[in-house]
């Protein structure tokens, strides 16, 4: 997996960005090479000497100020025409009417994900197919945050009230991280974004998975852990399709098993990892909204027998 | 100009960018409200009225500085009472007003009117009684035999453009709360 | 036509005259040169507080996913760290040494208003009591040093911390205002005969910009604290998005105050540079009319440019476009100063005192920060480093090595005049090596952390490859400034008991603070040399040369 830098691009936005990116670092260089050696050099051919008197006195020059005004100013105008270029190029503005093919809401601190035309909600992990645009809508349900996929292009706030929208596409498979990037209360550090790109066919797939009720288990820990799962309030803040649905003050629990992380980043989706948070969420993400539960450890293994199901 | 009008006239610029970005908030929420504003509730003529003596004292505290300038300190010292006195009948007006709002259930955090409203006329309220309490000062001061002094002198004038702004302010917040006019 | 000669006063009895003995004769003041030492004193000891919650912020990111802060502990110290040294440190500590030193630069007795100028220092340490007494009051404010609405709401932001950084900003505020007015009276009304607005030292000319700028600046914020606080005590709607309020309406007042904010923080810097770097070099300032006016352009251009923190926002591309053009246009003002300053110490004869070496590397570390600035302006850019670690590093790089070590150099060249004696050289060369390898290494490297996609203000961070070893570095390199702190206090200390003596002039320098006695009588001046050009000293040694023969 690559890093997550603006370096490496894998969507055309994100290329376009990159470009400019790397324009702009040459001439800052360049700059800062001209300032340092003309500091440096300076520093040396002209420092005190034993036994010297006052320098010459020189007040000023006209034609120097006019260069060193306008040199600067014409690489101004050079970056902000690329500016204006890459602006457009890598977020387009999107024809009235457009419809989401993907809607990102943000909570304190978990991405709720809707994909309207499929009928299919999800949290956390993102799946998108390879070389196609979808037009993403950024939402908040509480506080500003910031959606940023460095490989993918530019990060967006998600503002409660204000809907935004960014083109969420990749040109390759593969996993790509994000994270929240504004500030946005106690455990804005673990508000990770994963992106997963798919080869159409297998998106569609996973998109088709998706769609389908999960079957429920009749017997077993796993059947009892339904019932714990609809006894315990955890059904007041969570949806599992079939048993609870438009519920979005928790994340939607309904394909839970098929992610690879919990708390949206901060542990790994394993039985193990399931029991460390289903013992004590506020140990492992102090401050979040999912209260301490108080649940006993018989309870604990029925339910993550029963939430292992929900692939 | 004297240092003390100077300062004043720098006070005048600061608090000017203070009001100018409440009313602007207050013009903001006016036009996004979709014409749900109570300003129903509102008794234009009676503040106006009110405002009326606020707009006299803006004379009455020039004829303090005039006759201050020429040394006629009973006189200003009537005329600075007198510009008291008009301002605690504005602020009476206003608390009259606010009373009647609250108490048919228009506060402060019922509705974005409520908020914006109470804001802005509250700050002018504030400067107002900050105002006066720098004019009661200089009341004091013109009967303790301080007005013979060029430094006093020169605050009384700078004081009274303090109070000049503060008017205007009102004349602004008035047309634009009280009389509707859309900017 | 008599030229005076200013005053020597006896080695043997330099100390502070006997006006200013004693702890209520200070408490008490309303002298310009005793208010400016405690400003200097209250704002260095909130320059300790801001530097141990920086070490604190320092080791809990030393390493991914360690637990020596707890998120609600970090959240609280990152934000104060970030409100301290922006109000209670750099903005205070400017205003101090202006206010020391305009009167004298100018040939002043005092301020134009004294007890004022009284006032606004002590709404400083109070503004600052009541902030910090947060912590001992349910919590520290922990909204980000810029509160964004509606996190720094009730419903959000639960404990009273946030009232009371609203109200200790509020406080501050307002005595930061006062003292711009002071500033702003003084310099227009009690210049010294022959002393015109064209023949004002620098740091004088940007003082008085920088008045404006926080005359026009401040407004902003004091509506949006009243507004916060109005929403918060008594459920007000400004910015609750539930009842109708706009988020985006705070952002809007923030930063029409927080970018003119750091320009507060930068021009009398910039100012403390000016007076510096000629002096060191033996030349006059090159191109003062350009120094001068570029600030002026600055000054009036920074409001403008303001939405530029706000490019992620989704306002519309002709909205950013706008702010993209003025924030790039004002990086040319800014470039013109640089080049102003290299060109001063081009052909002189530069003495490399601490003070000369502080402002000689302001030079390479602004310009670093001002072009990771220029960066921003370039929109895209912006959209993938804004709220990362780039910005951080950029943020630091302006301040800390533009404006910190700017504040450096004018201590280690004034002290001398404030105290009547030197700040040990060997002291100093020490602290500058370990202050500039600190600041580089804790900061370079936040560059490349925001490159690699970390983002700020996070209590944590995943174990991704690279980010816990450049953030180890940064760590050790903020232990190494804890020490270079520790030096420099040492210096201070040793140097006020038993410092060499300076006598009236040991740089040999040409403004008017230096034609009286170190530190000055109460009255500032026995006698106030004939200014007839920017440099009265030069004129009064170089009878043959004087600079009125050159100036426009």
């Amino acid at each position: 997996m690559q890093t997550s830098s603006p370096f490496n691009p894998v969507s055309p936005g994100a290329h376009d960005i990159s470009t400019l990116f790397i324009v702009t670092l040459i001439v800052a260089a360049v700059i800062f090479s001209l300032v340092t050696g003309l500091v440096l050099f300076a520093s040396y051919r002209y420092r005190q000497k034993e036994g010297e008197g006052e320098p010459p006195q020189v007040y000023g020059h006209r034609g120097l100020e006019i260069t060193w005004t306008v040199i600067p100013g014409l690489i101004l105008i050079f970056l902000f025409i690329l500016t204006l270029i890459t602006m457009h190029k890598s977020d387009p503005t999107a024809s009235p009417g457009t419809k989401a093919d993907l809607v990102i809401i943000a909570h304190q601190w978990w991405w709720e994900l809707r994909y309207p035309q499929a009928g299919v909600v999800s949290a956390n992990e993102i799946h998108i197919p390879v070389g196609k645009k979808l037009y993403t809508l950024i939402e908040s349900a509480d506080v500003i945050h910031s959606f940023w996929v460095p490989q993918l292009g530019r990060k967006m706030d998600a503002i409660p009230g204000h809907p935004n929208h960014i083109w969420l596409e990749s040109d390759k498979p593969g996993l790509f991280l994000g994270t929240c990037s504004e500030y946005c209360g106690a455990q804005h550090a673990w508000m990770r974004i994963r992106v997963i790109a798919q080869p159409e066919a297998e998106y569609n797939a996973w998109l088709a998975d998706h769609q389908k009720l999960p079957v429920f288990p009749t017997k077993g820990e796993a059947a009892k852990g339904l019932q714990v799962f609809e006894e315990q309030t955890c059904i007041n803040c969570h949806s599992i399709a079939g048993v609870s649905s438009n519920i979005s003050i928790g994340p939607d629990l309904t394909h839970l098993a098929s992610r690879k992380t919990l708390g949206t980043g901060i542990l790994d989706n394993t039985p193990a990892g399931l029991t460390r948070w289903l013992k004590n969420p506020q140990a492992v993400k102090p401050g979040i909204n999912m209260p301490y539960m108080k649940l006993d450890d018989k309870q604990i293994k029925e339910l993550v027998a029963f939430l292992e199901t929900l692939k | 100009m004297n240092k003390s009008k100077l300062a004043v006239i720098l006070v005048i610029g600061t608090e000017a960018v203070f009001f100018t970005l409440l009313i602007l908030a207050f013009l903001y929420f006016r036009s996004v409200a979709k014409g749900n504003t109570p300003e129903g509730l509102l008794d234009v003529v009676k503040t106006g009225i009110f405002s009326l003596f606020l707009f006299s004292s803006s004379f009455t505290v020039w004829r303090a500085e005039k006759n201050a300038e020429h040394q006629k300190i009973k006189r200003s010292a009537f005329w600075l009472f007198i510009t008291m006195l008009f301002g605690v009948i504005f602020l009476t007006g206003q608390g009259i007003e606010w009373n009647f709002l609250i108490r048919h259930g228009q506060t402060i955090s019922r509705d974005l009117f409520g908020t914006t409203f109470f804001t802005l006329t509250g700050f002018h309220g504030f400067h107002v009684l900050a105002g006066l309490l720098i004019l009661g000062i200089l009341f004091i001061l013109s009967l303790t035999g301080n007005f013979n002094h060029k430094n006093t002198v020169n605050s009384v004038g700078a004081v009274a453009l303090y109070w000049h702004f503060v008017d205007i302010v009102w004349v602004v917040i008035f047309s634009i709360v009280y009389l509707g006019v859309k900017l | 036509m008599s030229n005076s000669v200013p005053t020597v006063r006896n080695i043997d009895t330099i100390s502070m005259p006997g006006e200013y003995k004693g702890l209520l004769s200070w408490v008490t003041s309303v002298d310009h040169k005793q208010i400016g030492i405690m400003y200097l004193l209250i704002t260095l000891f909130f320059f300790l507080v801001g530097g141990v919650e920086a070490l604190f912020i320092r080791i809990q990111l030393a390493r991914p996913e360690n637990t020596f802060l707890s998120p609600d502990a970090y959240n609280q110290i990152f934000t104060m760290h970030g409100t301290t040294m922006i109000f209670l440190v750099v903005m205070p500590m400017l205003i101090g040494f202006a206010n020391y030193f305009v009167p004298l630069m100018i040939g002043a007795r005092d301020m134009a208003f004294p007890r004022l100028n009284a006032l606004g220092l002590w709404l400083l340490f109070f503004g600052g009591l009541i902030l910090y007494y947060s912590f001992i009051a349910g919590g520290a404010p922990a909204a980000g040093w810029f509160s964004y609405a509606p996190l720094s709401e009730k419903v959000y932001s639960t404990t009273t911390g946030m009232d009371y950084w609203a109200l200790g900003l509020l406080g501050i505020g307002v005595g930061t205002v006062a003292s711009a007015i002071n500033l702003v009276v003084t310099i227009i009304k009690y210049r010294t005969k022959g002393m015109s607005l064209k023949r004002l030292p620098l740091f004088v000319w940007m003082v008085l910009v920088n008045g404006f700028v926080i005359l026009f600046a401040m407004p902003p914020l004091n509506a949006a604290l009243v507004m916060l606080l109005v929403d918060r005590l008594l459920n007000a709607s400004f910015f609750t998005v539930t009842t109708g309020g706009s988020p985006i309406l705070w952002q809007h007042y923030f930063w029409a105050f927080g970018h003119p904010e750091v320009y507060i923080m930068i021009l009398p810097a910039w100012g403390i540079i000016s007076e510096v770097i000629p002096v060191f070099s033996r030349k006059p300032i090159f191109g003062y009319e350009f120094v001068a006016g570029s600030s002026v352009a600055i000054g009036l251009l920074s409001f403008a440019v303001y939405a530029h923190h706000m490019f992620t926002v989704g306002l519309g591309h002709p909205f950013n476009t706008a702010f993209a053009f003025a924030s790039m246009t004002i990086a040319v003002p800014t470039g013109i100063k640089v080049f102003n300053w290299i060109a001063t110490m081009w052909g002189g004869r530069i003495r490399f005192t601490t003070s000369m070496m502080y402002a000689a590397s302001f030079l390479i570390l602004f310009t670093i920060g001002g072009l990771s600035g220029i960066s921003f302006a370039v929109v895209p850019v912006d959209w993938q480093v804004t709220d990362t670690y780039y910005v951080v590093a950029h943020f630091h790089y302006v301040l800390f090595g533009g404006t910190l070590f700017a504040i450096f150099a004018g201590i280690y060249y004034w002290f001398p005049k404030m105290t009547g004696r030197l700040l040990s050289e060997k002291l100093g060369k020490l602290h500058f090596w370990l202050t500039f390898i600190g600041f580089n290494m804790t900061f370079f490297i936040q560059h490349i952390l925001g490159l690699i996609g970390m983002p700020r203000r996070v209590y944590t961070y995943p174990n991704l490859p690279g980010w816990g070893s450049m953030n180890m570095i940064s760590t050790i390199g903020a232990f190494i400034l804890a020490i270079s702190v520790l030096v420099f206090l040492w210096n201070l200390i040793v140097s006020f008991r038993s410092g060499k003596p300076a006598g009236d002039n040991p740089w040999e320098a040409w403004t008017l603070e230096w034609a009286t006695s170190s530190p000055p009588p109460p009255h500032n001046f026995e006698k106030i040399p004939l200014v007839r050009s920017r440099r009265p000293l030069w004129d009064l040694k170089h009878p043959e040369d004087p600079d009125w023969k050159h100036e426009s």
